[in-house]
């Protein structure tokens, strides 16, 4: 099932998410921050955003800390694995701030 | 001046008797239609590139009945209420586009208005879906865009079960996050997954805009070779154009090129053999 990163009221309001998605392009392991139209991949296993547009400097910095803080990108790389087994994440990698 | 360039569109008509709900599209000026009276001077001056969005049964059949004499040509119509399937041909006939629900259950729908006007008004609009119905006859869903209404027509088997079991609900359909998810029941797919798989057009344009930001140094050479404007034969005879493919497509990395190819790379695209690898 989709995992939503739960996200601060200020953030949910103004209509930010953090999800991984039943189904989700294949390559590599991800986790999608969307904003209205807009979204950004951010690779599960090198901690970079996959894609140049939109421009990475438009998601808050608060969002990135904690999609990369500790836990939650233990347990983002885990609802990855759960749900695309077939192409895991082999390593976490470390809290980037 | 067009209300979305990205998009096509002119004008917007919404037809609709609730008050609040046409608020949502004020960004796009719409021309608001709560009467039937009204319809006859709407579609006076509406063009090709005009887009009606309905959310009233009766105003899209008093529209239909109209229309049926003056035969005009409109751009694109959303018909968002259980539409009389029998009014599909002359719709079709009306509009260039149209998208419609089937009926009031779960299994057709369109996005909320206030996030409806903002993907008909965004850049990426071909890329987001806008609503779309299910077929369980045909076992098949179609997705409408945000550009002026294009289907997308996808099957029941490219929504597989994720890794831990969950299963898409094809009885329970929406287009939800401003068009970037499709949900089906608790199970959620990403619009570009979807397009990826289902759209050759897509994937060509993505796999452009990839292979450009691609940060590889053969990546690096492609993108120097076409500012250039040579082609792979051109590096010929003093390097293969196979060797300059392989380079290109990774398969010979860059500590495994000779030197003296690398020079001759640098000298044929006329820069400095060691910012080769940085455009």
């Amino acid at each position: 099932m989709t995992f939503t990163l739960k996200l601060p009221a200020g953030l949910r309001k103004a209509q930010w998410k953090v999800k991984i998605r039943d189904k989700e392009t294949c390559e590599p392991p991800h986790v999608t921050v969307i904003y209205r139209t807009k979204s950004w991949r951010i690779n599960l296993r090198t901690g970079e955003f996959m894609d140049e547009k939109p421009s990475p400097s438009e998601v808050p910095r608060q969002i990135l800390r904690l999609v990369k803080e500790k836990n939650n990108w233990n347990r983002l790389c885990k609802e990855w694995d759960n749900l695309y087994p077939s192409n895991p994440v082999p390593h976490a990698p470390e809290k980037e701030e | 001046m067009p209300l979305s360039a990205a998009q096509n569109i002119d004008s917007l008509t919404v037809l609709d008797r609730a008050k609040k709900r046409p608020l949502c599209f004020s960004r796009m000026r719409p021309e608001m239609v709560s009467t039937k009276s009204q319809i006859p001077k709407s579609i006076s001056h509406a063009t090709k590139n005009s887009l009606y969005v309905s959310y009233d049964k009766d105003l899209t059949e008093a529209l239909v009945k109209h229309s049926v004499s003056i035969h005009p040509s409109l751009g694109a119509g959303l018909f968002n209420h259980a539409l009389d399937p029998r009014w599909i041909p002359a719709l079709n006939k009306i509009f260039q586009r149209i998208a419609f629900k089937t009926d009031e259950r779960r299994e057709s729908g369109f996005l909320p208005p206030e996030e409806l006007a903002e993907v008909l008004q965004a850049d990426n609009g071909k890329d987001l879906f806008i609503g779309g119905s299910v077929d369980t006859t045909t076992k098949t869903i179609t997705l409408w865009r945000g550009n002026s209404l294009e289907p997308l027509t996808v099957p029941f088997s490219a929504f597989i079960p994720a890794g831990d079991g969950a299963q898409p609900d094809f009885s329970d359909f929406s287009v939800t996050d401003y068009g970037q998810t499709v949900r089906l029941g608790d199970y959620e797919a990403a619009v570009d997954a979807i397009l990826y798989e289902n759209d050759s057009d897509y994937r060509r344009r993505i796999s452009k805009r990839r292979l450009q930001e691609e940060q590889t140094f053969g990546a690096s050479i492609r993108r120097l070779r076409k500012q250039r404007g040579l082609r792979r034969e051109e590096f010929e005879p003093t390097i293969s154009a196979k060797t300059v493919a392989r380079i290109e497509q990774g398969k010979q990395k860059q500590h495994q090129v000779r030197n003296k190819t690398l020079e001759a790379l640098a000298e044929r695209l006329q820069v400095e053999p060691e910012k080769l690898g940085t455009f």
